[in-house]
């Protein structure tokens, strides 16, 4: 128990945690990508702001040679030797040099810009590599100055060296908040798989309290998850309780009612001298306490029937071999057995055995008292109801009696053998299925007994 | 008449046969399920008392393979559970009656009676050949009206015989009949007891049939 508590604790925080360190780790990717290209564009606007300023201040004299006030520049880093931020004019035409004119940045190097050929004006962007093995963003331009037919390529760079820095410092910072992020959305996790399993440990502490006899049913007022659950397992205690309460009032009524054969029984043997016909009374008394277990016998098979549903049993085969049991068990009495089926099949909605014992005590019961014959009739009834019949030609009964013979082992007759409780039995039986048994007379002579019983509906 | 019982219980198995004994059987007892069904292939009985539970085989088992090999002696079912289903199997499964625990050595007595009249093809409990006459529930004989005194073994013998009227039974057929398994049989009794049926009889009843055995000719 306490482990399976703790491995569902353990698999709700795995699979969560799982889950937010892949969220946690995508997020980071992404947030860091853009954070990147967010610098790389403000590097770039920034270089551009420079290379419109430098454009600008180009000035070419009359010798055809540029010239950049470059006090007009105002940036302190142009000043600064290998301050990661240059800019350098190169001569396009008629003749090309490289560095004709360069920011003191630059000391001694020249920025190495590739050969293409830019429309006049439009802005070019390159990566290339510059002084002290450093990597530089660079902006360049082509343009004409005033009427000197020279074209001058203007070009502005940055050192990626700080762009890249900033954007390492800046993941240094993402992973140190998200790892806290992930360890409070950790402990979120735990608390609500605590809080959230707690219904369970308290579920738990209830069966305990269950099993010591401290409580007789589970608590209500859980959640709406698990009530349910709860609700279900009451009922099956109820149920439980029910069938242990019955069976207890089964086996002590057993109980008492063997007593008092057991204390005749006691009585005659105790006699210095017993009457003449004591043999007769150890019969009595041992068929009354016979009758008695077979009357809780019955019970206990009964107390199963009709409460399982979604049962179907043809009715005539099990008819059919109950007649085969009579014409073999009375065989001596030369009776002339009968059944009489509707053509389609008749099924009844409940469970062989129950039939078979309804329908066996109620033709013994016939075949003991028929004069000489016995017939079965079956026959389907409208709204899912069958009736069966068992006729017979013996003396029946008389209408006034006919209560008593259906009460609790009512025997009309101690001259025929048998406990006299088929006909209890089998109106027990009616009962659970929610069917009736009338005693009639019958055209043959004698007693019918009249069983209406639920019937399943033809599947053909 | 031999009568195989078949129950595992000790004390219940020793009353029947006690009982059976009393009511002038040969009886032989059997407390499992396989030496039931190989005596029950193997000898001659006139009815069998068979109990459902049995150890190594159950009843139902031991009945269905005796009478798929075609073994058609008469055959009453001992069954605890009074159960509508179970009568109906062991009747289908080739029993000819049962009767539910508990029941009363009489019922047994006259159901067995009824089981092997019938199996005869007889109806009536008395049986009758002549002037003499055989009253099965009571072991009472009479010629005419005057009662006849039987020994148990002449008793048996005259009751077999009365049993197959018209037909002529052997000597080792009555042997089978009249004794159980483990009885020290000599058919030569068999001479002894019909010489001493004779005398107490009119003689002519029963006749010899030379080389084959006997016969019940019933004479004015």
């Amino acid at each position: 128990m306490t482990r399976r508590v703790a491995s569902l604790r353990w698999r709700l925080l795995a699979a969560t945690l799982a889950a937010m360190a892949v969220a946690l780790t995508l997020a980071g990717v992404l947030l860091q990508s853009l954070f990147r290209e967010h610098v790389m564009r403000q590097t770039e606007a920034d270089l551009l702001r420079q290379l419109d300023l430098l454009t600008a201040r180009l000035v070419v004299d009359a010798a055809d040679q540029p010239r950049v006030d470059a006090a007009a520049l105002a940036d302190p880093r142009w000043q600064q030797p290998y301050s990661g931020l240059y800019w350098q004019v190169d001569r396009q035409s008629p003749v090309p040099a490289q560095g004709v004119l360069r920011s003191r940045s630059l000391w001694e190097d020249t920025l190495a810009l590739p050969m293409d050929e830019p429309v006049r004006g439009e802005v070019h962007r390159h990566t290339v590599a510059g002084p002290q093995d450093s990597e530089l963003r660079v902006l360049e331009r082509t343009v004409r100055v005033g009427q000197s037919d020279s074209a001058w390529r203007l070009g502005v760079a940055v050192d990626l060296a700080e762009t890249g820095a900033a954007v390492a410092r800046f993941r240094g910072q993402l992973v140190l908040s998200l790892a806290v992020l992930l360890v409070l959305l950790g402990l979120a996790a735990w608390a609500q798989v605590a809080v959230g399993l707690r219904p369970l440990r308290d579920l738990r502490a209830a069966l305990a309290a269950l099993r010591e006899g401290r409580a007789h049913r589970l608590p209500s007022g859980l959640p709406a998850e698990v009530q349910p659950l709860v609700d279900d397992f009451n009922r099956v205690l109820a149920r439980q309780e029910d069938h242990l309460s019955r069976a207890r009032t089964q086996a002590g009524n057993l109980a008492h009612a063997l007593k008092t054969p057991l204390a005749v029984l006691d009585q005659l043997a105790t006699q210095a001298e017993p009457p003449a016909d004591w043999r007769h009374h150890v019969r009595e008394q041992v068929a009354l306490a016979r009758r008695h277990v077979d009357w809780q016998l019955a019970q206990a098979r009964a107390s199963a029937a009709g409460q399982r549903r979604g049962h179907r049993t043809e009715v005539a085969p099990t008819g059919n071999a109950l007649l085969r049991v009579m014409d073999k068990v009375h065989a001596q009495r030369h009776l002339d057995l009968g059944a009489h089926w509707p053509r389609e099949p008749l099924v009844f909605a409940g469970e062989e055995p129950d039939l078979q014992e309804l329908l066996g005590n109620l033709l013994d019961n016939a075949c003991q008292w028929a004069q000489s014959s016995v017939a079965l009739i079956g026959q389907r009834l409208p709204n899912d109801r069958l009736v069966l019949c068992v006729d017979d030609d013996g003396p029946g009964i008389a209408p006034e009696a006919r209560e008593q013979a259906l009460a609790r082992g009512g025997r009309l007759d101690e001259r025929k053998p048998g406990s006299g409780l088929g006909l209890a039995i089998a109106h027990d039986l009616a009962r659970r299925y929610e069917g009736t048994l009338t005693l009639e007379d019958s055209p043959l002579g004698g007693l019918r007994v009249r069983v209406e019983l639920p019937a399943a509906p033809n599947l053909a | 008449m031999r009568i195989l019982l078949v129950e595992d219980e000790p004390t219940l198995r020793t009353q029947l046969a006690l009982a059976l004994q009393a009511a002038g059987y040969a009886v032989d007892e059997v407390d499992n399920g396989l030496d039931a069904l190989h005596l029950g292939q193997t000898e001659p009985f006139d009815a069998v008392v068979l109990d459902l539970g049995l150890p190594q085989l159950d009843g139902l088992s031991v009945l269905r393979r005796w009478r798929e090999e075609g073994h058609a002696m008469p055959v009453l079912i001992l069954t605890a559970r009074d159960h509508w289903h179970d009568k109906v199997a062991g009747i289908d499964a080739g029993a000819d009656d049962y009767l539910t625990k508990p029941f009363h050595g009489e019922e047994l007595l006259a159901r067995l009676r009824a089981l092997i009249r019938r199996a005869s093809g007889l109806a009536s409990p008395l049986l009758r050949c002549g002037p003499l006459s055989l009253d099965t529930r009571s072991g009472r004989v009479t010629v005419g009206d005057e009662p006849v005194n039987l020994t148990s073994h002449e008793y048996k013998v005259l009751a077999y015989l009365m049993h197959r009227p018209g037909a002529v039974v052997s000597r080792s057929e009555l042997t089978e009949h009249i004794y159980a398994q483990d009885h020290d049989r000599d058919s030569n009794t068999i001479e002894v007891f019909v010489a001493r049926l004779r005398r107490k009889l009119p003689a002519e009843l029963i006749e010899t049939v030379r080389g084959l055995g006997y016969r019940l000719v019933p004479t004015p």
